[in-house]
């Protein structure tokens, strides 16, 4: 099942499963039934179907639907929070009064009668997926294999995937907003193994967004199939690089991976709030060279970081956060943009109904630089060029962190030499980025399906990054 | 503690998609309740309520094999849900392994787990409020002699129950409870860093929690070891593996024994059963029979009744984890489709006399990030630690690799030391490996 973008008014999709103007008002007043600074209502709905292909059969198919509302009541920087999956209005009451157990006053006000507005609309869709047949999708699927076994002699083995998940959700506040939004994603994958002379290895490929149908164009999966195979039988030929500290270049692209977790996470205002990150003293400052502008934006329309509204009701923007190096926001939620006596960027973010909202990252994106990646690759003697990665962390306040490279070359008199593989490269944040002395003209966002987590909660993001020098890393090699 | 309403809703969701036309199906209805309660700095930061309720089902129609599951378990959502799922397999091809296992297989282990603390439902919010504020006092206590930025303190508690119904008439009903207790701390070191360290507890009974002091002893112990932390120069080291992270390092170990990475080709070990694949000092067994340990279960995910079982066995692989579904497609003996607990027996010594006899060794006690390839068993992890000389630390390690791959890492095994951790599903003492690869400086 896909949920179709709903038809009527915002509220309306709620309201026919009995969630009317007035139990919102009810649930609402037993959210500020003791008096807390504010609230919020999350109503979510959302389906998702996967349809996998395994030993030359396409044999699985696996579907999820949830249903639920979560409730959160603020008082000053604290936070009580109750969920229901049952939206019968005696559960969405009792949830709201449990969530209200943060607060010991007594009730200050009453909710405003709610008032729908609107939101712009960033995932435009042409062929939605409530339209796609299951038949189409086991096709779609099976071509993939068929593809990627007519890539290669060498390949053994292939196993794909195609997803979609739609979501509706409605946030409503005891001012009187009411939001609602539709927010359709797909993710694919292929999956080569391969073998040869006795060597055997295994990669893959994924691709994602906020779209439908027509994402699939035949160049896309045709790319797919292409990246999935090229990148198993680079595998089959590549070593390990050698161990200790190097100049790393990474490829435009999913390299934005170190943004994600050398800056990223620590510019998310609640670490700063509490004075946790190695960024909460830094605002301001220059961090980085006059090349590095760093963006997180999420009104980048059909990617997978997009959003029309955050999660806690508000317009989300792009928010610059190093502009020509100097550290310029946070990314902010709405308890810690109170604190800082900022409007918040849209940056709170959910994973789903069952958890409160907290700052999260979208699109995060490095802007073009002037440097041409050819130079760059030939300013070095001896490093590391990394194309691919797998996953990504970071330590918030000593700034250690690490990313994991699935593949990449040695650079050996400021040529690509020797394809290396299966190393993790760690450093400290404020150090890496102070180091990146080389930004690339050529950004690219990445298409694949990243997903970041924080506080054990996942939600879809999006990164790009030009190529760019980091002049030392610490690379997890051998000898 | 048994709510019989859980399997009456899954017998529900087996008659209506056996009407619909599924010849197999099993249903799994199951809720939880949880209770959360954070600390920070002197107030309550977040206080949080759970309750949930949600349905899993696998289908066969027409040999063909789907899985689902919902959260909206309203009747006419439900029935729609499932004559949507059932539509949608129509479409597959035939799969003809994923059928049940036969009745007579399936069952209960007949071993007293103890899983379920009777203590956890008259569970009052003042004795939670209580237990993470004390454990707030004895952090702020113990770690008055540092400069900490932040601290915070987190408990929480709660009960799952689930039924499972299949079509061919075997029914189990299972039910435990759970205890954490932990806490983090933020501090303020020389050279502008502000490193973390934390520690959390978890168990099946309140009692086998340690005291709010302990858990501030270990965690004031946890923060003086990340303070001065660089990294050291590259080189190959003995490493001690302190026993609570042993999974961020044999995880490396788990993704080659999974059925799946067998049966498609992408695993290192596919060759090895029976083989040696590691030095003869290392035995691992997985035991889902421990009573109050979080991995035990009374079944697996097949149905099939729990026992224990040797994975690894003097450095001779002894068994892959095998599904009914892999082992059919594989045409090899059913194990169990995954690890409950692992165990890997403890020695006779404490870490740091294992470490002395080494001279210089590298003591990894966290990672961060990096990954494996399971089909080459090649890895990849950023650490924290220490460097012990004579067994005492003398320098705290961070911005750290440890590479290599599988075959070698388990190879330069030498012994497990006597401190076994017993609050997570890996089991295992802290671990001594000669001559392990190091990036640094």
């Amino acid at each position: 099942m896909s949920l179709p973008r709903p038809a009527g008014p915002p509220g309306a999709y709620f309201e026919r499963m009995g969630v009317t103007p007035e139990v919102l008002r009810r649930v609402l007043d037993a959210a500020l039934s003791r008096g807390g600074d504010d609230a919020d209502l999350f109503f979510q709905h959302s389906a998702s179907n996967a349809v996998s292909l395994s030993d030359h059969k396409v044999n699985q198919v696996n579907t999820h639907v949830d249903l639920g509302m979560g409730v959160r009541v603020v008082v000053d920087d604290q936070v009580g929070y109750a969920y229901s999956e049952d939206l019968r209005p005696a559960a969405l009451v009792a949830a709201a009064r449990a969530a209200a157990e943060i607060a010991s006053g007594t009730p200050g006000r009453t909710a405003a009668n709610p008032i729908a507005r609107p939101i712009p609309d960033l995932y435009p869709v042409q062929q939605p997926w409530d339209g796609v047949g299951m038949a189409h999708r086991v096709q779609m699927v099976r071509q993939w294999e068929q593809a990627a076994f007519a890539e290669d002699p060498r390949v053994q083995r292939v196993e794909a995937y195609l997803a979609d998940a739609s979501t509706v959700v409605m946030v409503v506040r005891p001012d009187g907003r009411l939001v609602q939004d539709w927010r359709p994603m797909t993710l694919a994958m292929v999956r080569a193994t391969a073998e040869d002379g006795g060597v055997t290895d295994s990669s893959s490929y994924n691709v994602a967004a906020r779209a439908g149908l027509e994402y699939y164009d035949d160049s896309r999966q045709g790319r797919m199939v292409k990246e999935a195979v090229d990148r198993t039988l680079f595998l089959l030929k590549a070593d390990k690089p050698p161990a200790g500290e190097m100049p790393v270049v990474l490829a435009a692209g999913p390299s934005a991976i170190l943004l994600h977790e050398a800056i990223g996470h620590g510019m998310e205002a609640d670490f700063n709030r509490k004075r946790t990150s190695i960024y909460a003293d830094k605002m301001g400052k220059k961090i980085a060279s006059e090349q590095v502008t760093i963006v997180d934006d999420g009104t980048l329309a059909n990617e997978r970081g997009a959003l029309g509204i955050d999660d806690e009701g508000n317009p989300t923007e792009r928010t610059v956060l190093v502009e020509d190096g100097r550290l310029s926001s946070y990314m902010y939620d709405e308890i810690s943009a109170r604190h800082y006596g900022v409007s918040p960027t849209g940056s709170g973010r959910r994973q789903d109904f069952r958890s409160a909202p907290i700052p999260r990252m979208r699109s995060t994106i490095m802007e073009a630089g002037p440097h041409d990646p050819q130079e760059i690759i030939k300013s070095v003697d001896r490093g590391l060029y990394c194309v691919s990665f797998a996953n990504g962390q970071v330590n918030i306040g000593a700034g250690d962190f690490s990313f994991y490279m699935r593949q990449g070359y040695l650079i050996e008199d400021g040529k690509l030499t020797r394809p290396v593989k299966d190393v993790n490269i760690i450093g400290n944040g404020p150090e890496a980025l102070s180091r990146i002395d080389m930004v690339g003209n050529d950004l690219v966002i990445d298409e694949g399906g990243w997903t970041c987590g924080k506080d054990g909660q996942g939600v879809p993001v999006s990164q790009g990054m030009p190529t760019v020098r980091v002049s030392k890393l610490t690379v997890g090699g051998v000898g | 503690m048994k709510d019989a309403n859980l399997e009456a809703s899954a017998r529900r969701i087996v008659e209506i998609a056996t009407k619909l036309g599924a010849e197999e199906t099993t249903a799994r209805v199951s809720k939880g309740s949880w209770t959360e309660l954070q600390r920070r700095d002197g107030k309550v930061e977040k206080a949080q309520e759970s309750r949930s309720l949600s349905a899993g089902v696998s289908l066969m129609v027409e040999g063909r094999y789907s899985s689902h599951s919902t959260s909206d378990l309203r009747p006419d959502a439900l029935q729609g849900f499932l004559e949507r799922a059932v539509a949608a397999t129509r479409f597959l091809e035939p799969d003809p392994a994923r059928a049940l296992p036969d009745l007579g297989q399936m069952g209960m282990a007949e071993v007293d787990l103890d899983p379920i603390d009777p203590g956890q439902d008259g569970r009052l919010p003042d004795d939670r409020r209580s237990a993470v504020g004390r454990l707030e006092e004895c952090a702020q206590r113990r770690t008055s002699d540092l400069a900490t930025r932040s601290i915070t303190s987190f408990g929480w508690d709660g009960a799952s129950e689930s039924a499972l119904v299949t079509s061919h008439g075997f029914a189990s009903h299972w039910a435990s409870t759970s205890f954490g207790l932990g806490a983090s701390v933020s501090l303020e070191d020389q050279d502008g860093k502000l490193p973390e360290a934390w520690t959390s507890y978890q168990a099946r009974h309140q009692s086998d929690i340690p005291t709010p002091d302990a858990i501030a002893a270990d965690l004031a112990q946890r923060g003086r070891a990340r303070l001065g932390s660089g990294p050291m120069e590259s080189g190959r080291y003995p490493l001690l593996l302190d026993r609570r992270v042993v999974s961020g390092l044999l995880r490396v170990l788990m993704g080659p024994l999974s059925g799946t990475a067998i049966f498609e080709g992408r695993s290192c070990l596919k060759d090895k059963l029976g083989k040696r694949i590691g030095s003869a000092a290392f035995t691992l067994i997985d035991d889902p029979l421990i009573p109050r340990a979080l991995g035990s279960h009374p079944h697996d995910g097949d149905g099939l009744p729990a026992r224990r079982r040797t994975v690894i066995s003097d450095g001779i692989l002894q068994m892959f984890f095998l599904s009914i579904y892999n082992s059919r497609r594989l045409g090899m003996p059913c194990t169990t489709g995954g690890a409950s607990n692992l165990v890997v027996p403890p020695g006779e010594r404490s870490p740091a006399e294992l470490a002395a006899d080494r001279g210089r060794v590298i003591r990894v006690d966290g990672f961060l990030g990096g990954n494996s390839n399971a089909a080459t068993g090649d890895f990849s992890f950023g650490i924290q630690g220490a460097l012990l000389e004579d067994g005492k630390p003398v320098r705290a390690l961070s911005e750290m690799n440890v590479s290599g791959d599988l075959f070698g890492l388990l190879d330069r095994f030498a012994c497990a030391a006597d401190d076994t951790w017993a609050y997570g599903s890996w089991r295992t003492p802290s671990l001594l490996f000669d001559d392990i690869q190091f990036s640094g400086a």
